[in-house]
């Protein structure tokens, strides 16, 4: 007896196989897109259609039971209380070719609403939001200097049509260092949450956009310090004098160190961040204080050792 | 509109379209979706048929066309996969070559790139974006129907193991096409280029039929077009290929944000 596939596909559900007709379906997960993205993604038994119900209590206990995804089949298999395995892939090929097409406006409204369903999913996560604050935050702080810089620059003749605008202006630019003041006030926080190792080491601006240049806790992990020394950098490394920093030139105390003994100072911070981020990522045990006083001892050795 | 302009078919697919200048070509696809234009490219509008330019600076897909590639191209009313979609500039040509019945299944992993990709399904009929890891094609195995098409933009060292394992789920069986935009530099630089895509085709070949490749230099550097049919009985018509373009290489400038 041929097995039976209970296949999720999108917005549906399909039987196919088996020895009853050739394939039942579409069961829809819900009308309504939206509804039916979060049933999709869920899955469990309340998520089901109700009409797969009589389908499935027809399937005869002799065949075998397959279905996709594996939520699915743990669905399935609470529901009827039967075994329900995984398909090979030329078994679920051979299924799924008998499937019928689907309305293509209700398709494409699914996929829409699965696709921001999901999206949302991931921006919530507390690294992407860290991300998302990073990069907001590095562009309102560019803008600030950019203001500052064109005010500082900026000459009228009084009572002319062009000064009528600066009181305007003088606002815009208050509340624009509000913003960035606010946002830097909320990176701080959720870096030193998120990555408090790191943190303590680089500081909490610096290890977040370190985080948002690697895209992600996990793999600024697993860079080599190297790799972490030069994140951001504008130039190329080569063999002749190639860049010695990139984002981490901002980091605490770089400016404490003097200006010919940056680089090395840059390589024993990255040494350092990138056991702090380990830690962060993996053990979350608390390595920072050690690595602070590393650090410091590193700035004064290199403060003494002045060439 | 500048009156004039010749648009003639280009070999390989009824909505891609060119025109030939005296020292180059340009290639136009007729577009599915709405204006205005997706990521600031030119459009014209061609006797009631909406074109927008597709640059081989921008896109790979169209680099090879360029380049004198000579294998299949997505035709009209299929449905196609594509790994690595990012914000979707090839993956809205690419929808262009397939048509309002055709379907583009676009995967993409990034969360930032996928957003701008949902905007532009959101006023592209068919496409059809995807918030998934292509190196977990069961993940999305419920999503995506069996398809006549692959193409993949995936710079990972894995990339040739991923497309496998993609073309073995979705693809409908031997003969179905796959397009493999390879980038050499996510592999090692341990092998040079021309070595990886040696490399890279003798592995394809124990399981597909390929064209000839093209390398898409000078728009993209250390990246060669790789495809066929899958299947080893497949074989791959052979069609003439157009001359390559001369090159013209714009810079593309910083990017905003």
């Amino acid at each position: 007896m041929r097995p039976t596939l209970v296949v999720a596909n999108g917005p549906a559900v399909f039987v196919t196989g088996g020895d009853g007709p050739r394939t039942s379906g579409p069961f829809l997960f819900a009308e309504d897109p939206s509804e039916a993205a979060l049933r999709f993604e869920s899955m469990g038994r309340a998520e089901l259609p109700e009409r797969l119900g009589p389908i499935l209590r027809e399937i005869p206990p002799t065949s075998r039971l397959l279905a996709v995804p594996p939520r699915l089949g743990r669905a399935i298999s609470e529901w009827t209380g039967r075994e329900v395995e995984a398909p090979t892939v030329q078994e679920l090929r051979r299924g799924r070719s008998a499937l019928p097409a689907l309305d293509p406006e209700v398709e494409r409204r699914f996929f829409l609403a699965l696709g921001r369903l999901r999206l949302e999913r991931a921006l919530r996560a507390p690294e992407e939001v860290l991300i998302t604050l990073a990069r907001e935050e590095e562009r309102v702080e560019r803008s600030v200097g950019r203001e500052a810089r064109a005010a500082e620059s900026f000459v009228v003749v009084p009572n002319s049509p062009a000064e009528r605008h600066l009181p305007t202006w003088d606002r815009a630019r208050q509340v624009l260092g509000e913003l960035a003041s606010e946002l830097r006030r909320n990176l701080e926080d959720e870096a030193r949450r998120l990555v408090p190792n790191l943190a303590a080491v680089v500081g909490p601006r610096t290890a977040a956009r370190l985080v948002a240049a690697a895209g992600g806790v996990a793999p600024l992990a697993r860079m080599p310090s190297a790799r972490i020394q030069l994140l951001g950098s504008r130039r190329r490394p080569s063999p002749e004098r190639g860049p010695r920093f990139g984002i981490l030139y901002r980091a605490d105390r770089v400016l404490d160190v003097p200006l010919g003994r940056r680089g090395a100072y840059a390589r024993s911070l990255a040494a350092l961040a990138a056991i702090a981020v380990r830690a962060d990522a993996s053990t979350h045990r608390l390595v920072s204080p050690g690595l602070v006083s590393r650090r410091d001892r590193r700035v004064e050795d290199l403060r003494r050792a002045r060439p | 509109m500048r009156v004039g302009r010749a648009y003639r078919p280009a070999d390989g697919s009824p909505r891609l379209l060119e025109v030939v200048h005296a020292t180059r070509r340009e290639l136009w696809t007729e577009t599915v979706g709405e204006l205005p234009p997706v990521y600031g490219e030119r459009w014209s509008d061609a006797g009631g048929r909406k074109l927008r330019l597709f640059e081989p600076g921008r896109s790979k897909l169209a680099a090879a066309v360029a380049q004198g590639w000579s294998g299949d191209l997505p035709a009209p009313g299929e449905r196609w996969l594509y790994l690595g979609a990012a914000t979707g500039t090839t993956a809205s040509h690419l929808a262009d070559l397939l048509g309002v019945d055709g379907r583009l299944y676009a995967v993409e992993r990034s969360v930032r790139p996928f957003a701008r990709l949902l905007t532009l399904a959101e006023r592209w009929p068919n496409l059809r974006p995807i918030l998934a890891d292509a190196r977990d094609p069961t993940d999305y195995s419920s999503l995506v129907p069996p398809v006549d098409g692959l193409y993949a933009d995936i710079a990972q060292p894995d990339q040739l193991d991923i497309v496998q394992r993609n073309a073995e789920l979705f693809l409908r069986g031997e003969g179905s096409r796959f397009l493999l935009a390879l980038k050499t530099a996510s592999m090692g630089r341990h092998l040079s280029p021309p070595e990886h895509r040696r490399n890279a085709e003798a592995s394809l070949r124990e399981v597909a039929a390929l064209a000839p490749s093209v390398s898409l230099e000078p728009f993209h550097k250390g990246h060669f077009m790789i495809g066929g049919r899958w299947g080893r009985s497949s074989s791959v018509p052979v069609r003439a290929g157009s001359t390559p373009t001369k090159p013209r290489v714009r810079h593309r400038g910083r990017r905003e944000r």
